[in-house]
């Protein structure tokens, strides 16, 4: 899962972001990527079909249909039924909704940890505090993703919160290196000693100056962690380790397709298109992003 | 540029205890290399200035870039903590308290930078950035402080309207203008102005020089006065302290220092000043040779002697100690002016 | 040169270390007595046995010795016995590490023997709808779940080809064409997002080489286009893709984890997942460790190689 330890900042170089969008922003945004656009549309669709999942869902995702055990996709189960006879399609919609759920949540938390964290260390860059956290989250960052995902995930016990709570130490220490990094960059400048020679106690400063300024590239990075956070918790499910059954989440789906792959191919193949689908939607629009609010790459 | 000629009548500064008073001010910056991060040598980018700064009075700085003058402009505000040496404000020491301590004394002593756009943080209306000082000191917020605001730069010749525009959308002279309205929003005795106009076309550089002018005499403010261009230093200062790798080599009345330069340093920025095509001058010109020394290798005696063209053996093994020059309190650190030491040689060319 | 190489390799025992700790204290933190659920099948025990087991596994001394006596067996090789096998841990991994390191190279060459071809096609062909196309391919390449794609291969070979992977595993002394069907399908799995990785940063990092001023006095030189690519701008700009190999290598030790239990191959992805099902906290915890340590080597490896390569970088 090359995606979770490459982490955005691989594919993001650090950003040499200026935002100066504004209220228009969103417009050109729409105008000079369209592929992030189409992506922001799918990204819409999601949301939409998550939230709505109980009025589109034509059967109850968890009801077994006794008379359709692995039913071909068609009519009236769209996508087929799995193995206890429960409507696919269904689930998957109702999957979108544990997937955004998780991933929200791990992205409020992880991520608000992981900037706060950062323009701490960054603002003190090379003080005690700055190395402690920064020992820590190498620390994070030194074992592989998915095997730390299945320790802390394992340890605690398959449940949705500590599906987050595993997710958040992944997330962290990616938070943590963009912020920190422009947080170096942002207490070079002038505005910012000009905020003390104010009388901005160190807290205004950062909360006023340090979290406004980066919001650019922390959307950049959130936008590409979604994505990261979405295929996770897939993987954690699908190791049964993630979502419990019964709700319905995409890699369980497919850990429970994995067993009729070749008399049910639809088991395996709607959830994961649908899982890929989420997963490049969230990638085009991080790049769409980054390239949106990078300078030196609006000639490309 | 206005002629350097004694801009007020009442040149004598206000008797009394100084506003700001700085005594062997030190700062070093460790250089630090290698596995254990041992320091290996120190830069010292100031080396001992003292100087005072009365009520009502302008005291100009100026030297080379390298100097170490922007450095002492950040020491006399605790921007930077001084290596050792005693800052005092209002009679109080400053060179020692906390960041918290410092806040209350921070709405009386302000800085405007060199460069203003970069000063202002880019995401926030000229409003959110003159009030800034407001709310951080808890003076005012809301509309009070907005109000305020609108008075500030009414005050620095901009219009109210102004409020919600962004830094990026104004010039150099206009961003500048802001920059002073920030600082004066605390109503401040003591402005410390960084190069302040030293960015600015000659033009723009007269008027917010005359603003600045205009301001000491309305709200009788003092300013230490930064800058490297002579003439700008001259014209508003009331004294001036010639800065050279870190010290102060010369200090007095700025049309004395200026007209009667006791300092070979001094005598070269003077002369550069003379062949200024600006000033019609050029006759007589006196070249710098050399660059200047790096602070973090000082030459040993006097920081001046190699590039001084009067330079004798007691200069490279000597530091020369300030010595009375004249009238009004005149300094110069030169072992010229220590008769005992050049008497029997030849002074000059 | 050489104090730089010193201090990266101390700072890589250190985050070793460092690993070994909070992997050692968050097991001794999470709440489940180790002892209670290793023997909590049995029926009938008392207490005293519980003490002697803990005892017999050092659990009745203060946290700080139990992980300084960890730390100094860790670093000596000796994880314990596995509470499951009751082998011990170092020779379990000893016997498994080999395999996962076969497949992660393999998966490894894929990603670049794909990956490099791929992004000097789309940097050649630039702003053609082969690249554009090539640009989709790739965004799709790092999208896709490395899982879903390991069980689409298999379920669609075995559909349209009636082809399957062996199921059981041979070495390659064994069995070296065994070996190699069996491991092909999850490198190739493993190997698609580095690909892909690797194709995007080529691309972008061989525009810009084309951009600079040296390519532009070799061309106006009046040497052919495909001479300019070939021979001057690719060295260049393989510099920035060589960086991103030590990131890869972390994908693709997690991806193991999965995909080594979907292929049925022994390997140290498969064996880290059943010990946390079984709760085999001496494997769990020699089996991060050493992941953490291949990491950290490569990576360490990949760092120092760079300033090989890049004679730009220097060691301060």
């Amino acid at each position: 899962m090359s995606e979770i330890d490459a982490g955005p900042a691989t594919v993001v170089a650090p950003p040499a972001v200026r935002a100066r969008a504004g209220r228009r922003g969103f417009g050109r945004l729409l105008r000079t990527q369209p592929l992030g656009a189409i992506a922001a549309v799918v990204i819409v669709l999601f949301v939409a079909a998550a939230a709505l999942a109980p009025f589109i869902a034509p059967f109850d995702p968890t009801a077994q249909h006794r008379d359709a055990f692995l039913a071909v996709p068609g009519s009236p189960y769209l996508m087929g039924t799995d193995d206890l006879g429960r409507d696919i399609f269904s689930r998957v919609l109702y999957g979108a909704r544990t997937s955004l759920l998780v991933a929200v949540c791990t992205l409020v938390a992880g991520g608000v940890i992981g900037m706060v964290i950062g323009v701490v260390s960054g603002y003190y860059a090379g003080g005690w505090v700055d190395t402690l956290l920064q020992r820590i989250m190498d620390t994070l960052m030194a074992i592989p993703g998915i095997v730390l995902l299945l320790f802390i995930a394992a340890l605690l016990g398959p449940s949705i919160r500590n599906t987050v709570i595993a997710l958040s130490l992944l997330v962290i220490p990616t938070f943590n290196r963009v912020s920190r990094g422009e947080m170096l960059r942002i207490r070079e400048e002038l505005y910012v000693e000009s905020a003390r020679a104010s009388g901005c106690s160190t807290w205004r400063i950062l909360r006023r100056h340090g979290l406004p300024n980066l919001l650019a590239p922390i959307l950049v990075v959130a936008s590409l962690t979604f994505a990261i956070i979405i295929i996770a918790e897939s993987a954690l499910s699908f190791l049964g380790i993630g979502t419990p059954p019964p709700t319905p989440s995409w890699g369980a789906m497919l850990s429970d397709g994995s067993r009729y792959m070749e008399i049910a191919p639809w088991m395996v193949v709607f959830p994961g298109g649908a899982l890929t689908l989420g997963v490049l939607a969230f990638n085009l629009l991080g790049d769409a992003l980054r390239d949106f609010f990078d300078p030196k790459q609006s000639t490309r | 540029m206005a002629s350097p000629a004694a801009h007020r009548e009442d040149t004598a500064p206000a008797p009394g205890p100084p506003l700001m008073e700085v005594t062997d001010l030190v700062k070093h910056f460790p250089i630090t290399r290698g596995l254990l991060r041992r320091t290996v040598g120190h830069v010292r980018a100031v080396d001992g200035v003292s100087f005072t700064i009365g009520a009502g009075e302008t005291v100009g700085l100026v030297g080379e870039s390298g100097s170490g003058k922007s450095t002492v402009a950040r020491l006399v505000l605790r921007l930077l903590d001084p290596t050792s040496g005693s800052v005092k404000f209002d009679g109080q020491e400053i060179a020692a308290l906390s960041q918290r301590e410092l806040t209350p004394l921070r709405r009386n002593m302000q800085i405007v930078f060199q460069d203003p756009v970069s000063s202002f943080d880019p995401r926030m209306t000229i409003c959110s950035v003159i009030t800034e000082p407001l709310e951080a000191q808890g003076i005012s917020s809301g509309q009070q402080a907005r109000d305020r605001a609108a008075e500030l730069l009414d005050l620095v010749g901009l219009s109210s309207r102004d409020l919600d525009k962004y830094p990026h959308q104004f010039s150099g002279g206009q961003a500048q203008r802001i920059g002073i309205a920030r600082a004066l929003a605390t109503n401040p005795r003591l402005l410390v102005c960084d190069e302040a106009v030293s960015a600015l076309d000659v033009s723009v550089q007269a008027q917010v020089l005359n603003l600045l002018r205009k301001l000491q005499v309305e709200l009788g403010l003092s300013y230490l006065f930064i800058a490297h261009d002579l003439n700008v230093v001259r014209y508003i200062s009331d004294r001036i302290c010639v800065m050279y790798l870190g010290r102060v080599v010369e200090q007095g009345p700025a049309d004395a220092v200026m007209t009667d330069p006791k300092h070979p340093y001094t005598r070269t920025l003077a002369g550069a000043i003379a062949a200024d095509p600006r000033t019609g001058g050029g006759t007589r010109r006196v070249v710098v040779r050399g660059e200047m020394p790096s602070p973090s290798n000082p030459p040993p005696g006097c920081p001046f002697h190699p590039r001084c063209p009067q330079a004798f053996d007691r200069c490279s093994t000597e530091v020369p100690a300030p010595l009375p020059a004249g009238e009004g309190g005149r300094t110069a650190s030169c072992h010229l002016l220590d008769i005992t030491a050049v008497n029997g040689k030849a002074v000059g060319r | 040169m050489i104090e730089y190489v010193v201090r990266r390799v101390l700072y890589g025992l250190l985050v070793i270390a460092l690993v070994t700790v909070f992997v050692f204290l968050t097991l001794r933190l999470i709440p489940g007595d180790v002892v209670r659920l290793q023997l909590a099948d049995a029926p009938g025990v008392t207490q005293e046995q519980l003490d002697a087991r803990a005892a017999a596994l050092g659990l009745d001394q203060p946290l700080v010795a139990q992980l300084l006596k960890f730390l100094g067996d860790a670093f000596t090789g000796d994880f314990g016995i596995s509470f499951q096998s009751q082998q011990p841990v170092t020779s379990i991994i000893a016997e498994r590490l080999p395999i996962t390191l076969q497949l992660g190279l393999m998966a490894l060459i894929i990603s670049i023997a794909l990956g490099v071809p791929l992004g000097l096609l789309a940097a050649y062909k630039q702003n053609s709808w082969l690249d554009q196309s090539l640009r989709v391919v790739s965004v799709a390449g790092l999208s896709i779940p490395n899982f879903w794609l390991g069980l689409l291969l298999v379920t669609y070979l075995a559909i349209w080809f009636a082809w399957s992977p062996p199921l059981v595993y041979r070495s390659p002394t064994e069995d070296l064409v065994s070996n190699l069907t069996q491991m092909a399908l999850p490198a190739l799995a493993l190997g698609v997002s580095g690909m892909a990785a690797i194709a995007r940063m080529l691309r972008s990092s061989l525009l810009e080489v084309m951009r600079s001023n040296f390519v532009r006095t070799v061309r106006a030189k009046g040497a052919p286009e495909r001479t300019v690519l070939l021979t001057h701008a690719v060295r260049n700009s393989l510099v920035p893709v060589f960086s991103l190999i030590g990131v890869q290598v972390g994908g693709i030790l997690g991806g193991t984890v999965i995909l080594e239990s979907i292929f049925a191959i022994p390997g140290m992805g498969s064996m880290i997942f059943q010990a946390v099902q079984m709760r085999d906290y001496p494997v769990v915890l020699g089996a991060v460790v050493v992941f953490g340590a291949v990491f950290v080597t490569v990576n360490l490896v990949v760092d120092l190689l760079y300033g090989v390569i890049d004679p730009r970088i220097r060691y301060a």
